[in-house]
């Protein structure tokens, strides 16, 4: 900085510090949209084995698949969870025996506090016993839903 | 091949919206918001850019007010989408839900008219925190698609905040 910050509201190096605080905000927001990104989706697969009768999804007035339910958890505020609905109920109509199920948790929070719903979509892929077999938060590919009911329909 | 799929959504009916709207309404926003942090700054030591910030930040305000009690379809920058920008685009794949961009305008809302009550406590650094909040949400949702006020909804619905009146119908 020089001496004569009188002839100027700001001198040069208070421009770069803005500057610098503006391109750092973006950076910071990109980084956080490319974290979102990739985590957006992706499933975890839960094995068999590890379910137990505390694992088994029981919800009252809701049916379950003979062989999968794919069930979504919902609000009535959610931008993504159209399009998870519909790629969901494809799928469902596709396949025999698997069912999709969406529910609106925005009048049900004790739902969306038992199966640990933080963000929507959620959904969790169950078996034949209602067990959960894979957790995928966000919207949904269809790939990944593709693979992880196979696992499903395969035991 | 809309609506009427057989599954028990019990989500809105309403027309939906070009999700490419909200999406632009959400980059001048964020621009905007930029323009008001860089205005903040100097305002830390120039009274003139300071009053400038806040008069932004008020504008921002008003806007947000507006397409909150209005739905995002009514939407200044929005409608600014609709007769001049759209025309020239391919028609959208497939429309989006006017009702989370319209929340989130509230949540946009909530942001800047904490920035300007804490405007007059802790002067213009109040407008650059509550202005750089408002921007990552602008940011993320014009860029990326993230929807903040839907995560904040769900969080509200959990606490208890919302929809505690009537029972999931089934």
């Amino acid at each position: 900085m020089t001496g004569n910050a009188g002839l100027t509201t700001f001198g040069s190096m208070d421009a770069a510090a803005i500057a610098i605080v503006l391109a750092s905000l973006v950076l910071a927001a990109t980084l956080l949209g490319v974290l979102h990104r990739t985590t957006q989706g992706r499933a975890r697969t839960i094995p068999a084995r590890w379910n137990t009768d505390a694992r088994i999804v029981s919800i009252e007035g809701v049916s379950l698949g003979e062989r999968a339910t794919l069930l979504q958890f919902s609000t009535e505020v959610c931008a993504p969870c159209k399009s998870t609905a519909r790629v969901l109920d494809d799928l469902a109509a596709r396949t025999e025996n698997v069912t999709h199920v969406d529910l609106d948790v925005t009048h049900r929070p004790d739902l969306a506090s038992r199966y640990r719903v933080l963000q929507t979509p959620t959904t969790l892929i169950l078996d034949s016993y209602g067990a959960v077999r894979a957790r995928i938060g966000g919207a949904v590919r269809r790939d990944i839903v593709v693979a992880e009911l196979q696992k499903v329909l395969a035991a | 091949m809309t609506a009427s799929s057989t599954s028990s959504v019990p989500t809105s009916t309403a027309k939906g919206i070009d999700p490419r709207g909200p999406r632009f309404t959400a980059a001048v926003v964020a621009i905007l918001f930029l323009v008001d942090i860089a205005l903040g700054l100097v305002g830390l030591t120039n009274p003139a850019a300071a009053t400038a910030a806040l008069g932004l930040a008020i504008f921002n305000a008003a806007v947000f007010l507006w397409a909150a009690i209005r739905g995002v379809q009514h939407h200044p920058y929005g409608l600014f989408f609709k007769k001049v920008i759209r025309p020239r685009l391919a028609p959208p794949v497939e429309l989006e839900d006017p009702i989370p961009p319209t929340f989130a305008q509230g949540v946009g809302l909530f942001v800047t008219a904490l920035g300007i009550g804490l405007f007059f406590v802790f002067g213009p650094i109040a407008l650059v925190v509550a202005g750089a909040a408002a921007f990552v949400a602008a940011f993320l949702n014009s860029v990326f698609a993230y929807c903040l006020g839907c995560q904040i909804y769900l969080f509200l619905a959990r606490a208890g905040v919302l929809g505690r009146k009537r029972p999931a119908a089934a």
